[in-house]
């Protein structure tokens, strides 16, 4: 091995070395700033829970609040995901009611089922008190709204299946309206209880 | 073309060439062959050729060495585990809200796992769980591509299916990764390997840029901050948001990764090794290991958490 290469050898092996210590150094600056942050986190635990408003001890996560974040989050996992199931079966029966009575009554067998799925999501999620009588009324009414839809799926004939709408569309507005009002609910930060 | 072993995923060739393990323990009070071996050197390789030996296990015999490898591989299983009751019930609200977090990060810890895989290597001398890179790379692959079926499928974007894929820029960046996973993932085997020849190697270097897609993926999901609401992913609800934002997770995990793979690094450590001061090595890197431990923490957190919930079909939204 000539001494050139040689010295270039040792040179790479210092480069490496440089490399690693400054690596290394960035590790360490960022880890112990990570410490210091970390001795930060219940203060600013705190002052999330405190801006957000929380509920005690209802927390998926294990920490001692449910913030508003999480409550909504919550809320709109279950809603969501119905939601664009309803409006497809909506959509389904809308374009059988008037010439096909098995598939509009698949659509409201389906419909029904989505609100039963719904409503036993709903009931899985601890709301705040200042919420909870509002979900259970809610639940309630798309109980309601469930129970018309699959009576008027078992419809015999294309004009009795119609007869229902109104009724429907009825209920249908009231469980919207109860949903409108748990959201605003949900998104309003509330004072601790 | 080194020997290596047949069919791993990725294209990372042994930790270095002059630093294969020695084929068997030298006979107890027997100076070895290779005089200037460092003694730790010799002792990881005794390791190696402890792992090969077999043990006895109702009929049959089972090497050490596949024992471990199951331990340690069957975890990269888990993300795929959790989305299984979703799965089976076709339960759609699971896989539109928590699908992402769930097989995606695990895509993610299953790449960090098949890169870490030569760093350890160079570090231990240890070459007994190499196979592994394979198996957390195929992993990888089958949660990256299950991610954007169901992703496909299931979000909410407009535009169909190319609009849910590639609708957005950060969604693009993973489809793109996804693409170019899979080419690994179907040549991830001896055959190929046999087939590709040279060329394999080279196809399989993809891994690196993958590696790099995923830090613009995060980058453009998430932005550079960490409060929720604002640029940022981490919640800030549990008081250490900076800790839940998962570009700075993939960076704490990366400069490890990432340092450890540059020649000059490698040579230095060889070299220190050769030396005998393997103890200079792993004090020069202890800070970069332990930033890598922390950030895997909290990905692993992630997966956990987003996991369980997407396990019991209550995902969380967070």
């Amino acid at each position: 091995m000539s001494e050139t290469y040689a010295s270039g050898g040792q040179e790479g092996k210092k480069a490496g070395g440089v490399i690693l210590m400054i690596s290394s150094s960035v590790a360490a600056l960022l880890l112990l700033a990570a410490l210091i942050y970390a001795t930060g986190t219940g203060q600013r635990h705190e002052t999330a829970l405190a801006a957000a408003g929380c509920e005690p001890s209802l927390s998926p996560s294990g920490l001692p609040c449910t913030t508003v974040q999480m409550l909504e989050s919550q809320y709109m996992a279950v809603v969501t995901p119905a939601s664009q199931q309803l409006n497809a079966d909506v959509a389904a029966y809308t374009e059988s009611e008037t010439h096909n009575l098995a598939a509009a009554e698949a659509a409201l067998t389906a419909e029904a089922a989505t609100e039963h799925a719904f409503d036993a999501a709903l009931a899985g999620i601890t709301f705040p008190p200042a919420i909870a009588a509002t979900a259970k009324a809610l639940i309630r009414a798309n109980q309601a709204l469930a129970s018309l839809t699959a009576e008027q799926a078992r419809s015999s004939t294309l004009t009795q299946l119609r007869s229902f709408n109104d009724r429907v569309q009825a209920d249908s507005t009231a469980v919207q309206s109860k949903m409108t009002l748990i959201l605003t609910a949900v998104h309003s930060p509330s004072p601790r209880s | 073309m080194t020997a290596s072993p047949a069919g791993r995923l990725t294209a990372e060739a042994p930790a270095a060439n002059d630093y294969q393990p020695v084929p068997d323990a030298p006979p107890a009070g027997k100076r070895p062959v290779d005089g200037h071996r460092p003694r730790e050197r010799a002792a990881k390789s005794r390791l190696d050729a402890w792992m090969e030996v077999d043990f006895k296990f109702g009929g049959s015999r089972i090497k050490r060495k596949a024992v471990a490898l199951i331990l340690l591989g069957a975890p990269a299983v888990t993300p795929l585990f959790f989305m299984l009751p979703a799965l089976i019930t076709l339960n759609s609200n699971t896989f539109s809200v928590s699908v992402d977090d769930t097989l995606g990060t695990g895509a993610e810890l299953c790449l960090f796992l098949c890169l870490l895989v030569t760093p350890m290597s160079l570090l231990t001398g240890q070459h007994w769980f190499v196979p592994l890179r394979r198996w957390y790379g195929i992993m990888m692959a089958c949660c990256a591509i299950g991610d954007a079926t169901a992703a496909g499928i299931t979000d909410d974007f407009a535009g169909g299916v190319f609009g849910r894929l590639a609708g957005h820029t950060f969604t693009l960046v993973g489809f793109l990764m996804v693409m170019l996973v899979i080419p690994l993932l179907l040549t991830g085997n001896p055959w190929a390997q046999r087939k590709l020849g040279r060329y394999w190697k080279r196809l399989h270097r993809l891994i690196y840029v993958i590696w790099a897609l995923l830090a613009a993926h995060l980058m453009l999901l998430e932005g550079l901050g960490f409060q929720r609401g604002t640029d940022g992913s981490g919640f800030a609800g549990d008081g250490d948001p900076a800790f839940h934002q998962r570009f700075y997770q993939y960076s704490a995990c990366s400069l490890f990764l990432l340092t450890l793979r540059l020649p000059p690094v490698k040579r230095w450590i060889v070299a220190r090794q050769k030396e005998g001061r393997n103890w200079l090595v792993w004090v020069t890197i202890a800070p970069l290991f332990a930033l890598f431990l922390f950030g895997f923490f909290f990905i692993l957190n992630e997966e956990i958490f987003k996991g369980i919930g997407s396990f019991t079909e209550h995902p969380s939204a967070e």
